[in-house]
């Protein structure tokens, strides 16, 4: 996932990626990245038909692309 | 003639951001096998491609093929991989400018070399062609 969000960057566009496996994602070197702490494969955005933290969220990951760049780094966060 | 320079992994990639997010258009790609139910559908065992995903559709008109992580959340909302509905609300609340008119989703597969000499920058490729400001990834 990581080397098609580097070869995304590498064209000139923004990207953040929300992960589930920050340790797998983070030895990949990511531009931006977003880990919902607890959060498995399967619903990395959370629960089914959980509108409000579904955005949260997606809002959270494309703030990172106002944030001060960590370059490489995944930003883990606590939803639960 | 010595082949082309790659990135070393120790080197990050990075676009700086300058616009607001109101006013860009997001861009949804995916690792998680995610398609339009209308269209065929990923072979689980392994599959190069990518497909396409038109952005007037909603969760509900897609569907996910993987065999390799628990569906039970993604069978009732795809939302949960593929957060197409929630960028369209973020769009009409004004949090974002907008989706672009394709997003697109590959799947599992182990064939890395097909991938990242092929696959991955065709996908790049297309992606950039759909002129999104921003970039949502997702994996599972």
């Amino acid at each position: 996932m990581v080397t098609v969000q580097r070869s995304i960057e590498m064209l000139g566009i923004a990207t953040v990626l929300i992960t589930v496996e920050p340790e797998e994602s983070a030895q990949a070197r990511p531009p931006r990245a977003l880990c919902p702490r607890g959060f498995v494969v399967g619903h990395s955005l959370g629960r089914p038909n959980d509108e409000a933290l579904q955005k949260r969220i997606v809002m959270d990951s494309l703030e990172l692309l106002l944030a001060d760049p960590k370059p490489g780094e995944v930003i883990t966060r606590d939803y639960t | 003639m010595e082949k082309p320079l790659e990135l070393s992994r120790y080197c990050v990639p990075f676009t700086p951001f300058k616009r607001k997010l109101e006013e860009s258009l997001v861009c949804l790609v995916s690792t998680a096998g995610v398609r339009a139910k209308s269209d065929t559908p990923f072979v689980v065992e392994g599959d190069n491609s990518f497909k396409r995903i038109e952005g007037s559709l909603s969760a509900s008109d897609l569907a996910v093929d993987d065999s390799h992580y628990d569906h039970g959340c993604i069978d009732k909302d795809v939302n949960c991989v593929f957060p197409i509905d929630r960028l369209r609300s973020l769009a009409r609340e004004g949090r974002i400018g907008g989706l672009t008119e394709a997003h697109f989703s590959m799947a599992f597969s182990q064939a890395l070399r097909e991938l990242r000499e092929s696959t991955i920058p065709q996908l790049a490729r297309a992606v950039s062609s759909a002129r999104p400001d921003a970039v949502l990834l997702t994996g599972g």
